[in-house]
């Protein structure tokens, strides 16, 4: 179906229009002149013969990009998210879906039409800062490029405004701020090594700006923003490798929408897309940095290191990935009731067959692809450093395990108060032990918790207690057997009950 | 107003299962809303759906339209598979809620558009004219949606649901909104549905505003289907209808006459009596004619209450508002 043929597009266009959006177009008018006027400002003012025509191009451009990305990123996001929940909420997606309009038409309309204001808005600033850069004499690839990445994200987060819209009742634009706080580190540091700057195009659009103008070799004020983006030792410009990401990501994205959007029963993610997403993410994180270690684990083997010799990036991934297998478990773990009604269905009976529906199955699965992917350091120093990989692997295995059985056995037995069960849990077998660290100055109880083992291996520097280290791991697996059982116990009631 | 010349497309009224349920099974958290529900609605028949509260109407409606899943059973729309075929039997059916939802910022002819779009619903412009028509809704073509009454809301989704010329139309509740003119405006659109050879199926709580143009009823208990077939049949089913008589003349002969072995729960006034009548309409007739012919000088005769009222309160299911 054709974008303007298409009802939702339609309605969704007709509702923003009747709102208005000449304001809007006027306020962003006003801003870009305003930064236009600046620009002529301070070109013939007296800073014009230190920083030149081009850096002060940059620098107003810089604005207009920034003003941009909160407009039609954060702002899009908000805007679509709103829409969706508010028709959920009305019954009008309900409605909508009764219709024969197959479900990516519904998604389009809904993903490109409520952001049209900011769209406008955005048109016009990018317009005042076509200007800039022409005026500036900057080269014309810098807006090209910037405004590539912008419309890309601005993309990428409109996908992600119709998962919070189909998730959560309300906006979140506070979901994207908390998000982007939890990205915000990790822009900063070792910026061309973490995938958050390139998911969110930081990364490109900086080396852009940096870039421009420049000869190659000319110095920049940050230096380690120019170097190509090198996965497993490859380079990729990172504009490209932003686009290539953004885009892997979107279409499983999409995938994952049409599909909720025809089959709401089903849960978000599919076993399959979550291994898939989870390994494409992981397998993008770990090429970015392989080239430090190149295999050899943990000797440094990078020529003219740009780090600190005490580079902690392989535990800030490992941080990344049991965060991110958690939240992909969490959104593929199916409710009890889903598989109880399947069990009715098909007229399976066992634990067995519940096992292969679970999240339970897929924490294995995620723990063995990222212990596979963290092995790719370890290729060269397997021999001497078997002991730490294998910690790694044990800690996401038993992290992974105890999440998706803690999840699945709080449904089943304590119904509506699940969540706040599975918080107390992992309070307690997560966080507690750090508090008690703090209170009794012991730090022999943080490596308690669920979580430290991995960051201890992998932070050794030869004087590790690795009976203590690998004693710790057969607690969590103690923990891991407690749960399963009373798991297994918790669906044996259920499915007998449903027989 | 909805005149009689204008245009429900009609479907030749043959009688064929337009809507099929068979083994219906809908289950919630804690408990099974909906358990085996099977029935057959044909072409020209519109059926009351009648229960108490949380008896599992809605549930069913919502089921049947494929707006909750199915534990078990099927649903097929004149005998094609709504599981199988989804896209291409939504055309067939319409589904309007118990509640309204509209596009609040849009004009009634801007939300009917957008639904129409949706259908590909060919001559747009004349179809949407004929349903806000049909609604009773033609003057407000061109007023917001959010400016209208819950009343007009209602009548506006259901246009939108006779939009495509559905077959099969289940109706939530679609009266429940609608001030005592609506309610005579329905009825004579839903008889002209009827007429139509639509197959019809209709919530409510109201039954005696059900009983003017439902030819069936189905009557649900806690998730079960407790009765369902033609209201004769449920009469028949309920022991018979419940009559109401009056005399002028003729007292002692009438009280003779209606020891009769087919009537029961006779109650007796000076001046005339109701009975239950397990019997068929003819022997009905023949019993008038024996009142008449000894002389009772009958003034009334007529069913004592509703048939659909007098079919639920017998079938036993409770809690009716």
């Amino acid at each position: 179906m054709k974008l303007f043929a298409n009802p939702i597009f339609i309605t969704q266009r007709r509702l923003v229009h009747r709102a208005g959006v000449l304001a809007a177009a006027f306020i962003a008018g006003l801003i870009g002149f305003c930064l236009l006027l600046g620009f002529a400002g301070t070109l013939h003012g007296p800073f014009a013969t230190q920083r030149g025509a081009g850096e002060i191009g940059k620098f107003y451009y810089g604005w207009i990009v920034g003003l941009e990305i909160l407009v039609l990123v954060l702002g899009g996001f908000s805007r679509i998210a709103r829409a969706l929940a508010d028709d959920r909420k009305a019954g009008l997606w309900d409605s909508n879906r009764l219709t024969p309009l197959r479900p990516a038409d519904i998604l389009i309309g809904y993903w490109l039409g409520p952001a049209l204001r900011e769209f406008y808005m955005a048109v016009v600033l990018a317009g005042f800062g076509l200007l800039i850069v022409v005026c500036a004499g900057l080269p014309l690839t810098l807006w090209l490029g910037t405004q590539l990445l912008i419309g890309s994200t601005a993309l990428f987060f409109g996908l992600l405004g119709i998962l919070a819209g189909m998730v959560f009742q309300r906006s979140q634009g506070g979901l994207f701020i908390l998000l982007s706080l939890f990205s915000f580190p990790f822009t900063a540091f070792a910026p061309g090594r973490m995938i958050s700057n390139f998911l969110l195009p930081t990364y490109g659009i900086i080396q852009l700006f940096q870039s421009a103008g420049r000869a190659p070799g000319q110095s920049a004020m940050t230096p380690e923003w120019l170097a190509p983006a090198q996965t497993f030792g490859f380079a990729v410009h990172p504009v490209l490798l932003s686009l290539a990401l953004q885009g892997l990501l979107g279409a499983f994205l999409w995938r994952a929408l049409a599909r909720k959007t025809a089959h709401p029963f089903e849960t978000l993610l599919l076993r399959g897309e979550a291994v898939g997403l989870f390994s494409l993410l992981l397998i993008v994180q770990q090429g970015l940095i392989w080239d430090i270690w190149q295999g050899k684990y943990p000797a440094l083997t990078l020529v003219g290191a740009r780090y600190p010799q005490e580079m902690p990036l392989l535990k800030m991934v490992h941080g990344a990935t049991l965060f991110l297998g958690l939240v992909l478990l969490g959104l593929a773990s199916p409710l009890p009731e889903r598989v109880r009604v399947e069990s009715l269905r098909l007229g399976f009976k066992t634990v067995g067959a519940v096992f292969s529906r679970s999240a339970v199955s897929l924490a294995l699965a995620l723990a063995v692809i990222a212990g596979g992917l963290f092995a790719t350091h370890f290729i060269f120093s397997l021999a001497d450093n078997w002991l730490i990989l294998l910690a790694v692997f044990l800690n996401l295995t038993t992290l992974f395990l105890t999440f998706a059985l803690l999840l699945e056995f709080c449904r089943l037995r304590h119904g509506r108060r699940a969540l706040g069960f599975i918080g107390l849990w992992l309070f307690a077998l997560c966080a507690l032990p750090f508090i008690l660290a703090a209170v009794f100055a012991n730090a022999g109880f943080a490596q308690l918790s669920l979580l430290a083992p991995g960051f201890y291996a992998l932070a050794d520097s030869g004087d590790t207690n690795w009976a203590l280290l690998y004693g710790t791991l057969l607690a969590h697996a103690g923990v891991v057997l407690l749960l399963y059982l009373n798991w297994h116990r918790q669906w044996q009631r259920l499915l007998t009950q449903t027989a | 107003m909805a005149g009689d010349s204008l245009d429900i497309r009609s479907t030749p009224p043959e009688k064929v299962s337009l809507l099929a349920i068979d083994h219906l099974r809908v289950d919630f958290p804690t408990v099974v809303a909906v358990n085996d529900l099977s029935l057959r609605i044909e072409a020209g028949d519109v059926c009351g759906l009648i229960g108490p509260n949380g008896a599992g109407k809605t549930t069913t409606m919502r089921a049947v339209s494929g707006l909750l899943e199915l534990t078990r059973g099927s649903v097929r729309i004149a005998g094609r598979e709504l599981a199988s075929e989804p896209d291409e039997l939504k055309r067939r059916l319409g589904f309007m809620p118990d509640f309204c939802p509209t596009y609040d910022q849009l004009t009634t002819t801007e939300f009917l558009e957008h639904f129409a779009r949706a259908f590909d619903v060919p001559n747009r412009a004349r179809r949407i004219a004929e349903c806000l028509e049909l609604t009773w809704l033609a003057d407000k073509r061109n007023a917001l949606c959010e400016e209208l009454s819950r009343g007009m809301k209602q009548r506006l989704v259901l246009a939108k649901t006779m939009l495509p010329d559905p077959q099969v139309l289940l109706l939530d509740e679609p009266a429940s909104g609608l001030d005592p003119l609506g309610r005579i405006e329905l009825r004579k659109l839903l008889l002209q549905l009827r007429d139509a050879g639509k197959a019809v199926l209709i919530s409510s709580h109201i039954l005696t505003e059900l009983s003017g143009f439902c030819n069936k009823a189905a009557i649900m208990e806690r998730g079960r289907l407790v009765q369902f077939g033609t209201l004769e049949e449920l009469s028949k089913h309920a022991g018979g209808r419940r009559m109401s008589v009056k005399w002028r003349a003729g007292a002692d002969r009438a009280r003779e006459i209606l020891q009769h072995p087919q009537v029961t729960r006779l109650e007796l006034t000076d001046t005339g009596a109701q009975f239950d009548f397990a019997g068929d309409p003819d022997a009905l007739d023949e019993l008038l004619k024996t009142l008449v012919t000894q002389n009772v000088r009958v003034s009334e005769w007529r069913p004592a209450g509703d048939d659909l009222e007098q079919i639920f309160l017998q079938s036993g299911a409770k809690e009716l508002m």
